[in-house]
């Protein structure tokens, strides 16, 4: 294993040395942006296309995948628009295990008429795509990517099957760099193999438990102290706690999850069953631990 | 808004057969609210209840053009397939309350899953994804500034989707789960998917001018316990000195039910270190 790790650092290094693209924001967003809606194309398959021109080359064809962590182009349309130059990140590790992962910065990048600047995307033959656009290619051209989550996620995307329609409205969201954070993850693989502690954001006063053969919805209070918030709100013990804020409870790390998601101050729902009935108490987390 | 007064009017006129049914409203959107985590694979997961069992957690995937579960899953909730692997649940429920009648999904080990869920990467066990079939009956607004999701449900019947082949052609979620299993074989990792409640305190706090202070303590708590008193100002947790309520959130972050914390504060113009056994609460 130590010189596997030592393997693996070396490689990461490497990666690391290289320079990395780094996903920025649009850093002034104007006072009244407008959402931009963009048409989809559906193919037999059921996936969606929308037409991208890749600094200013184009438009391609791509489907939007929610399930990609990452954005791809083909070296046929990466060509076309002089996406050829390595940016690193991916190197190292991802190269020799993913068969090489050449991550580029896209300069421009426009679907529809939402533009977006330096872009994170991998060039890549990927043979799904492949398929996908050998199988269509009667019906309407061949397929050259796929977008992902570094072009997506910047924006609130809202996506209407029935109208043929994406909207997209920049909100500010920084994605990442999917590559680095994914082999910061795996430097530290140890952690995988623990338990995840998951803490409350705020102070609500009180406790849960349930069984292990209790397969029940929701878990049971145990204690509930005096002059808490979870008190304030009417919270007992006995109460079968089944909902935070619209979040299951169905186990104690469930209900530490729901919890880690509301931050001190914010009132939010809690569905308790208490003698048969479902009562609905509102709760307010304080600053706390 | 006028011109769908007239289409009201109009097609109440043109209906008299009707006229027993209460008039036809103007449709009001409801926008529910979905709770989802963003996991560390940069994918979005929601939390699904099926035939009343679970919550599993399900990807959701523009790139699928169906719901896939695993056989375990499916197994588990009692879902019937028939030749072609298709089954229809008797109740699909997301986190959050939304339903979707006569939902059906594909039963399948996707590869790509069970890659991520070898590596642990996505900080969850995964049981599925949610492809266009249940998708394509909302209009749904990913906004990773929000902690919820927008489901507003369309009348809309999404026609079947044409396969191209297995796994119906999982670009995205492929490339990841082919990269993940790589990984998981070759460096031994086991993933562990539990999650534990930090340690509980009962310590309400507040961040003033010159730090951090004790603005009061639940009764019989941990932190009553220990002798904490309102208006101690928090001096250091577990030799972290404390400036705000972040700082002692970092602290504990990692320290569990059981676990002894030193707490140095000061009360009446003299320091204080205090011993507090954290115990089970939120």
């Amino acid at each position: 294993m130590n010189t596997l790790k030592h393997f693996l650092a070396a490689v990461v290094l490497a990666g690391v040395a290289l320079p990395c693209p780094a996903d920025d924001k649009p850093k002034d967003l104007p006072a009244a942006m407008k959402p931009i809606v963009v048409p989809m194309e559906m193919l037999p398959s059921r996936h969606f296309v929308v037409p991208v021109t890749l600094n200013g080359k184009g438009p391609y064809r791509m489907i939007l995948d929610t399930g990609a962590p990452l954005t791809l182009i083909n070296s046929k349309a990466a060509k076309a628009s002089e996406l050829t130059k390595k940016t690193g990140g991916g190197g190292g590790l991802m190269g020799m295990l993913g068969g090489g992962l050449n991550q580029v910065t896209v300069a421009k990048m426009k679907i529809g008429e939402v533009e977006c600047e330096k872009t994170a995307a991998v060039v890549m033959d990927h043979p799904t795509v492949q398929a996908i656009s050998d199988a269509f290619k009667d019906e309407g051209g061949p397929i050259d990517g796929l977008i992902g989550f570094p072009f997506f996620g910047r924006y609130a995307m809202t996506v209407d099957y029935q109208k043929k329609e994406l909207t997209f409205r920049p909100n500010g969201y920084k994605p990442g760099d999917y590559l680095q954070e994914l082999m910061n993850n795996l430097m530290n693989a140890d952690k995988l193999n623990k338990p995840k502690t998951v803490s409350a954001a705020g102070l609500w006063g009180f406790a849960v438990d349930k069984d292990k053969k209790d397969e029940d919805a929701g878990v049971t209070v145990k204690t509930v102290y005096a002059g808490g918030p979870a008190d304030k709100a009417g919270l007992k013990a006995g109460d079968r706690l089944l909902t935070i804020d619209g979040r299951w409870t169905d186990s104690v790390g469930d209900t530490a999850v729901a919890v880690s998601a509301v931050k001190p101050g914010k009132a939010v729902p809690a569905v308790v069953s208490r003698d048969g009935k479902e009562v609905r108490l509102t709760v307010t987390p304080t600053t706390g631990q | 808004m006028r011109s769908l007064a007239v289409l009201i009017g109009a097609a109440v006129l043109a209906a008299p057969v009707a006229a027993a049914d209460p008039p036809p409203k103007p449709k009001v959107e409801t926008a529910h609210e979905v709770p989802y985590r963003l996991i560390d694979t940069k994918h979005v997961m929601v939390r699904l209840k099926l035939n009343g069992k679970g919550p599993f957690n399900l990807i959701l995937d523009t790139g699928a053009p169906a719901v896939f579960i695993t056989k375990a899953v499916a197994k588990k909730v009692g879902l019937t397939e028939d030749k072609k692997g298709w089954g229809e649940f008797d109740t699909f429920e997301f986190e959050g309350g939304v339903k979707v009648p006569k939902a059906r999904g594909r039963v399948e080990d996707l590869f790509q899953l069970e890659g991520m869920n070898g590596m642990g990467l996505a900080g969850v066990e995964l049981h599925g994804v949610v492809g266009y079939n249940v998708l394509a009956r909302f209009r749904i607004t990913y906004d990773f500034t929000a902690d919820k999701l927008a489901f507003v449900p369309l009348d809309f019947d999404p026609p079947e989707p044409k396969g191209i082949g297995k796994g119906g052609g999982q670009g995205g979620l492929e490339m990841t789960g082919t990269i993940m299993k790589m990984l998981a074989g070759f460096m031994g990792v086991k993933p562990n998917f539990e999650v534990r409640p930090a340690g509980f305190l009962g310590v309400e706090w507040e961040e003033k001018k010159d730090g951090l202070f004790v603005k009061a303590v639940l009764k019989d708590s941990p932190a009553d316990a220990a002798g904490l008193k309102p208006g101690d100002k928090l001096e250091s947790v577990k030799s972290t000195s404390i400036d705000t309520g972040s700082d002692v959130k970092r602290a504990v972050a990692k320290a569990a039910v059981g676990d002894s914390l030193k707490i140095t504060v000061t009360r009446d113009g003299e320091k204080k270190t205090l011993t507090a056994e954290l115990g089970k609460g939120l």
